[in-house]
């Protein structure tokens, strides 16, 4: 199965999480951010479609990461230079920005699904899980004027991730929201220094 | 993986550098190798030009 978006075209496999709305939001947030030839890492990057569409549409270079072996792959297939990882772990380096779509449905044990796509929604009870982890990461590879974007629904409660950013000394704004039936989607980005928010000050 | 992943991989385990080696590279990257965690005593595989950064626990 193939899908085109933004003059990209991306192919996807069984078992990859299918691009959604928050994979859109996601790649339209990125691409308004992206000035020039930034260094960028996307984390959990699935099929590597919004690694893709940077590839296709800036100069910048875009570096996945995932979980999952069939996601990994199928990003590669899609012209990703893309990591087999857990979050951050075996990453040492900075980035200007960093990109993550993460798992962020609230998921009881009971709900829990076998496989890998498990791993692309499954947030924990509350849906901050794998959030939290990633945000407590974060700014050892975020450079002093990066930016963090990342998709936050209301099913996971936006305030109280915004929050945890602030309480780590982020500087925090909204940059895109969509609403839909049964959530809202925004794009949350966090910052060291309040000079990626306001670049042109 | 190109070559220059290597500034910014580390061991997941430690965050200590690794050690490449190289089986299989063609003009793009490295296809096939290791990175090996001299202090943890570990070595992650590249298949398929994918370094597999995950604990051994983790890996399949």
């Amino acid at each position: 199965m193939n899908i085109t978006y933004k003059g990209t075209a991306i192919g996807l496999s069984p078992d990859v999480y299918e691009p959604s709305e928050d994979s859109f939001l996601l790649a339209e947030a990125a691409l308004s951010e992206i000035k020039n030839s930034e260094t960028i890492l996307e984390i959990g990057c699935g099929s590597g479609i919004i690694a893709a569409i940077i590839n296709s549409n800036t100069k910048a270079r875009v570096i996945g990461i995932d979980i999952n072996p069939h996601a990994a792959r199928c990003a590669k297939k899609n012209g990703v230079e893309v990591i087999r990882g857990d979050l951050l772990n075996c990453i040492k380096g900075k980035f200007d920005i960093i990109l993550f779509n993460p798992p962020y449905l609230p998921t009881s044990e009971e709900e829990k699904n076998e496989g890998w796509i498990n791993a692309a929604l499954d947030g924990g009870h509350d849906g901050r899980r794998i959030i939290f982890r990633f945000l407590e990461q974060a700014g050892n590879n975020l450079s002093d004027n990066g930016l963090i974007l990342m998709v936050v629904s209301s099913l996971t409660g936006i305030g109280v991730v915004k929050s945890k950013m602030e309480s780590l000394g982020y500087y925090v704004e909204d940059k895109k929201q969509e609403r839909f039936m049964f959530e809202q989607l925004k794009v949350i980005a966090a910052a060291k220094n309040d000079y990626p928010m306001n670049p042109r000050c | 993986m190109k070559r220059d992943l290597m500034e910014i991989l580390c061991c997941p385990m430690c965050k200590g550098d690794l050690v490449l080696e190289v089986t299989e590279e063609n003009e793009k990257e490295i296809v096939k190798g290791t990175l090996f965690c001299g202090k943890c005593n570990e070595y992650y595989p590249i298949d398929d030009g994918i370094p597999n950064m995950l604990p051994p626990e983790l890996r399949e």
